[in-house]
């Protein structure tokens, strides 16, 4: 378990801008008595409070499994992927959300792309190639995506047409359970 | 004690009787060497070693001695001599072989180009003369042209051109010139021979000319593993301690510099926020450079126009009375 170096925060930044944008301050800058951090361990970027990482210190490498939130972790080519189980505080701070009709949180939960039959709301000008949250109507965080088009732009668009690309939801605890931890 | 008894122990110790052998001793007279191939008998061997040593002895020594007598002699003022033959036993060297002679730059390139060598006569034939001239030295071919006691001149020469005097001059720069390309052939060679042995006594101590394999090998990643760092060395050697510099190809890794991370867990975490505060401050300004570039407008100048020309926009408006459209231009700009 490490400090993040300039290069790996800046990566982890740069993805969670593209969902949260200047939320991330929000993050970061915390009260003193609720301040959290960034930490790497094996490759994947943990998000824990403070009293968790002078607890976690005197565990040892090899026996250090998971702490605090995981939000995703880096390729070997050293790129940053954002993983499902950051949802919750990206939900919290998402800037651009999308609501989905109960007919298409199946679909969505199974990997798909949310088509535009099955969007119920859509935060408004959202432009093109926006990192967005997924809720459905009840406001249920179930994942998150890229827009495929403008809020503007969507409503040309056929019913079977692609509104936000699916990148990860909440179903990928079933599926991935095996390599999400 | 018995005469007979003693006269017996007498024989005995002078008897010239010899031990019988498998194989008949060869002996070679030039070398004034006998050699004894019969199988040791073991039993002998054990029992009366000395005795059957000095037995051994006699019986090589008899063959090798009644076959110098079986040499012709030469009668001389100091007595009679006997010729021995040239040896037949061939023996190894007592000194390594010479090393070869190092080449000429000359004979290098000659042998890379297949170039044969050819021996130059002394003496050159003089068509004008007819006769043989030697090439060189006194009334030499090389030295005819400052030796005529006529010069022709060219129309496009001097007045005061002497014809020998250059002639000689041109000749001495030759020899100068051979003498230095001489010079730079034997330091070329000591500097190879002085190298080869260093090299030797530093990885063994084999003998001081020929390397083996193994050895040429670790010599060639040495001088491979000092380029490599020299290059890096030079690579750092600009202002920007090479950070800035491109890449080449192939370009060996810096080695030996370890990762170095902050502490894991501090009791002061400010200095941690603040430089993520810090990449997050740098991260939105540049990110907002490449939403510009995107949009088709120039960078910074870009950004300075459009709010410009919102503030005066709204200022506009203001005037006009239509204070909504205003904000909302103005709100674009932000983002």
């Amino acid at each position: 378990m490490r400090p993040l170096t300039e290069e790996e925060t800046k990566a982890v930044f740069e993805k969670l801008a593209n969902y949260i944008g200047k939320n991330l301050v929000h993050l970061i800058d915390r009260d003193e008595d609720d301040a959290y951090c960034f930490r790497l361990h094996k490759d994947r970027v943990y998000y824990l409070p403070l009293p968790m990482l002078h607890l976690a210190t005197s565990v040892a490498r090899p026996n250090l499994i998971s702490l605090g939130t995981c939000f995703g972790k880096f390729s070997k080519t050293q790129k940053f992927k954002l993983g499902i189980t950051c949802l919750d505080w990206i939900a919290k701070y998402a800037k651009y959300k999308v609501w989905i009709k109960p007919s298409g949180e199946l679909p969505f939960l199974y990997g798909n792309h949310v088509a535009k039959a099955h969007l119920g709301r859509i935060t408004e000008d959202t432009p093109e190639h926006q990192g967005v949250v997924v809720y459905n109507m009840a406001d249920v965080p179930l994942g998150f995506g890229v827009t495929a088009r403008s809020t503007i732009d969507t409503r040309k668009l056929d019913p079977t047409g692609i509104i936000v690309f699916h990148q990860a939801d909440v179903g990928e605890f079933l599926r991935d359970e095996d390599t999400m931890f | 004690m018995d005469v007979a008894q003693e006269l017996a122990n007498y024989a005995a110790a002078n008897s010239t009787a010899t031990l019988d052998r498998a194989t008949p001793i060869i002996s070679d007279a030039g070398l004034l060497a006998a050699f004894d191939n019969s199988p040791v008998d073991s039993d002998e061997y054990k029992m009366n070693l000395n005795q059957h040593l000095l037995a051994l002895t006699l019986t090589s020594t008899q063959s090798l001695i009644s076959s110098l007598f079986a040499l012709p002699t030469k009668s001389t003022s100091s007595g009679i001599l006997t010729i021995l033959p040239t040896p037949t036993t061939i023996l190894p060297r007592e000194k390594p072989l010479p090393k070869p002679k190092p080449l000429t730059k000359w004979e290098r390139f000659a042998k890379e180009k297949g170039i044969s060598h050819k021996r130059k006569e002394k003496d050159v034939w003089d068509e004008e003369l007819q006769d043989w001239v030697p090439r060189w030295g006194k009334g030499g071919k090389n030295r005819q042209g400052e030796e005529q006691w006529l010069h022709e001149v060219k129309a496009g020469d001097d007045a005061d051109l002497d014809p020998a005097k250059t002639a000689k001059a041109e000749r001495k720069a030759r020899i100068a010139k051979n003498e230095k390309q001489h010079a730079a052939n034997i330091a070329a060679a000591a500097n190879s021979a002085a190298s080869a042995s260093l090299s030797t006594s530093a990885s063994s101590s084999k003998g001081k000319g020929e390397l083996s394999q193994e050895e040429k090998k670790n010599l060639r990643e040495r001088r491979k593993d000092e380029l490599k760092r020299s290059m890096l060395i030079s690579k750092t050697a600009t202002a920007s301690l090479g950070k800035y510099d491109g890449k080449i190809e192939g370009e060996p890794k810096a080695k030996g510099v370890k990762r170095k991370f902050e502490p894991t867990s501090t009791k002061d975490f400010k200095g941690e926020k603040e430089s993520q505060l810090d990449v997050l401050n740098r991260l939105e300004k540049g990110v907002g450079k490449v939403k510009k570039s995107k949009k088709g407008s120039a960078g910074a100048e870009g950004e300075l126009n459009v709010r410009k020309a919102v503030r005066f926009q709204g200022k506009v408006d203001r005037a006009n009375g239509k204070s909504g459209g205003g904000g909302a231009a103005s709100k674009k700009g932000k983002r």
